[in-house]
């Protein structure tokens, strides 16, 4: 063994650039790194089963509401689209812990300078990570949604409809939802680089503050709530038209997410691994 | 080539690097010495790209590394910290690496080869790594690219004996195949053993930069140890010494003769009838000569044990 050469015997004459670009080989990397630990596997596995067990819950309730004697809860015949898209509102959770821990467990881990060595570019690293990020939290937004879909389909029964257009529209809403979210997760993760501190900001981007601001249903604080990341996706996946189109509310959700992208950006760029 | 033009690096009121303008050339082994918080690891993390220096720069063959696209082919490094996830597996930590710069996945085999790591330790998840395992798998990543800069901070920290003999071989082959190799190390022993040349931190500051025979003839004069049952017939040996112009010194049982050969000291005993039990010339090493060279540098007294922190 110690009479071996250190050289790459294919390159030991010329020194060929190297092929690709680094953006697509930063993307195969970080593709690379998300299959190879077993906890993307267990996010997953999480991520169904919540589901599924939100999904069931809702539409238990939902024909609950429907068959008990109270009129004031019954909501009628209701689409498996909206039992998923509110399925989302705890699930989103698990789903973005892929998105953090993307980047924290590197920060933690020490990683992120094996990282920055292969990649020195801190916006191609981003931009890598948050391809990734995207596309597995889009495909399995796909898959939950589908689950969602149905799992809720049979225990609504009578009170409950999939049109397939509709459902498989509300299913790539779902979808779309949850890559930005995750995306936006990975962009504030990289600003905070803790996953403690993220998921509490995560938290209250998401859940806490719009609900405060909703509460005493004050028009011009229900208004600022509707800025929210959360409320803003919320309206584009109920199809909502006031306050604003759905589109408009993924367009906002969309935004957030480049803003938290930029943020991370600059954190990393400035500051040492 | 790793060119560093008035490097500086300031961590709030604490300057880690200050002003360090040297030359790093290829083909041979460049010891970069220093006691632990010299500032080694930071000037290597800012040839790297990972600490931004606070003024001065640090190229790898003229560029800055943070504008490289394919970094792994120009310099490979070997960090304190090998980097490795500790769930991922070594070979899932490596063909990431190679992905990430192009580097076809069968070089990812062969460095392990090279570094001497079966498919079974390579497959072993990164916490479950003894720390010679994890120098040898760090080592195989900065060779992925085959590059024409190593940088190697600390490599024999945690290696058994074999492990450092086989590191000491091994950055010579990489020097011999024209790369340009720093090696970081608080042992100067170490670079006794392997370094052309050294360069010298002490407190963020050059101390020295030269080639390390000129180091070595800069130290302290050779001296010969010399001991025996019989005091008296040794003080007189010690005088006729000291007669031809060599400096004798009494130590632990015995006297350090400086300025005479060890060859002469046992002429002399022979001829006067002097008893020896001991006649050991003593080159005083680069140790001592570093000790003295970085006397009043030191920000702490250097342990035995322990790299830089971070």
């Amino acid at each position: 063994m110690t009479a071996q050469s250190t050289l790459d015997p294919a390159r030991r004459t010329t020194r060929p650039a190297p092929a690709g670009h680094p953006l697509a080989g930063a993307v195969a990397a970080e593709w690379t790194k998300l299959w190879s630990v077993r906890s993307t596997w267990w996010t997953l596995l999480a991520a169904v089963l919540t589901m599924t067990a939100t999904s069931v819950q809702l539409a238990i309730y939902a024909r609950n509401g429907n068959t008990d004697d109270d009129p004031a809860n019954d909501s009628g015949v209701v689409d498996v689209g909206e039992i998923v898209a509110g399925s989302l509102e705890l699930t989103q959770y698990v789903v973005l812990a892929l998105g953090l821990f993307a980047i924290t467990s590197e920060f933690a881990t020490g990683t992120i300078r094996t990282t920055l060595r292969c990649t020195p570019s801190r916006g191609r690293v981003l931009a890598a990570k948050a391809s990734v990020v995207g596309a597995v939290t889009f495909g399995l937004g796909l898959l939950l949604g589908t689950v969602g879909a149905v799992v809720a389909r049979p225990v609504l029964g009578e009170w409950g409809r999939a049109p397939l257009g509709g459902t498989v529209a509300d299913v790539v809403a779902c979808a779309a939802y949850l890559a930005l979210v995750g995306v936006l997760a990975l962009g504030l993760a990289a600003a905070l680089r803790g996953a403690v501190l993220t998921l509490t900001v995560l938290f209250a981007l998401l859940m806490i503050v719009p609900l405060s601001l909703q509460e005493p249903d004050i028009t011009v604080l229900t208004r600022i709530a509707d800025a929210f990341p959360g409320v803003a996706g919320n309206h584009f996946l109920a199809g909502d038209t006031e306050p604003y189109p759905a589109a408009a509310g993924l367009l906002l959700l969309a935004a957030w997410t480049a803003t938290a992208l930029a943020l991370g950006r600059w954190a990393l760029a400035r500051r040492d691994a | 080539m790793i060119t560093l033009r008035a490097l500086t690096k300031r961590f709030g009121d604490v300057t880690a690097v200050d002003d360090l303008t040297v030359d790093i050339r290829p083909g041979q082994v460049t010891g970069f010495l220093g006691p632990n918080g010299a500032g080694k690891s930071t000037t290597m993390r800012m040839v790297l790209g990972l600490d931004r220096p606070t003024a001065g720069q640090a190229l790898v063959n003229g560029r800055d590394y943070r504008t490289l696209r394919h970094p792994l082919h120009e310099v490979g490094a070997l960090l304190d910290a090998t980097g490795v996830h500790p769930a991922r597996s070594g070979v899932a930590h490596l063909r990431a690496m190679a992905r990430s710069n192009g580097v076809p996945a069968r070089r990812v085999t062969e460095v392990l080869d090279l570094v001497g790591l079966d498919a079974r330790a390579a497959g072993k998840p990164g916490r479950a790594l003894s720390l010679g395992m994890g120098q040898r798998l760090g080592i195989a990543g900065a060779l992925l690219g085959d590059p024409p800069v190593l940088l190697l901070d600390e490599p024999v920290n945690g290696l058994d004996p074999d492990g450092v003999r086989w590191i000491r071989g091994f950055t010579r082959r990489l020097a011999d195949e024209g790369r340009t190799v720093l090696v970081s190390s608080h042992l100067m022993s170490e670079m006794q053993q392997t370094a052309d040349r050294v360069v010298v931190l002490g407190r963020g500051r050059l101390v020295a930069d030269a080639p390390l025979a000129e180091l070595i003839a800069a130290r302290p004069a050779a001296s010969v140890r010399v001991r025996g049952p019989e005091p008296a017939a040794l003080a007189a040996l010690g005088d006729r010494l000291a007669a031809e112009g060599a400096t004798v010194t009494a130590a632990d049982g015995g006297m350090a003769v400086a300025g005479s050969t060890a060859g002469r000291v046992g002429d002399l005993a022979y001829e006067m009838g002097v008893r020896l039990h001991e006649l050991t010339p003593v080159a005083p090493s680069l140790e001592e000569a570093f000790l003295e060279l970085t006397a009043d540098s030191v920000e702490y007294a250097a342990g035995p044990t322990g790299g830089d922190t971070r």
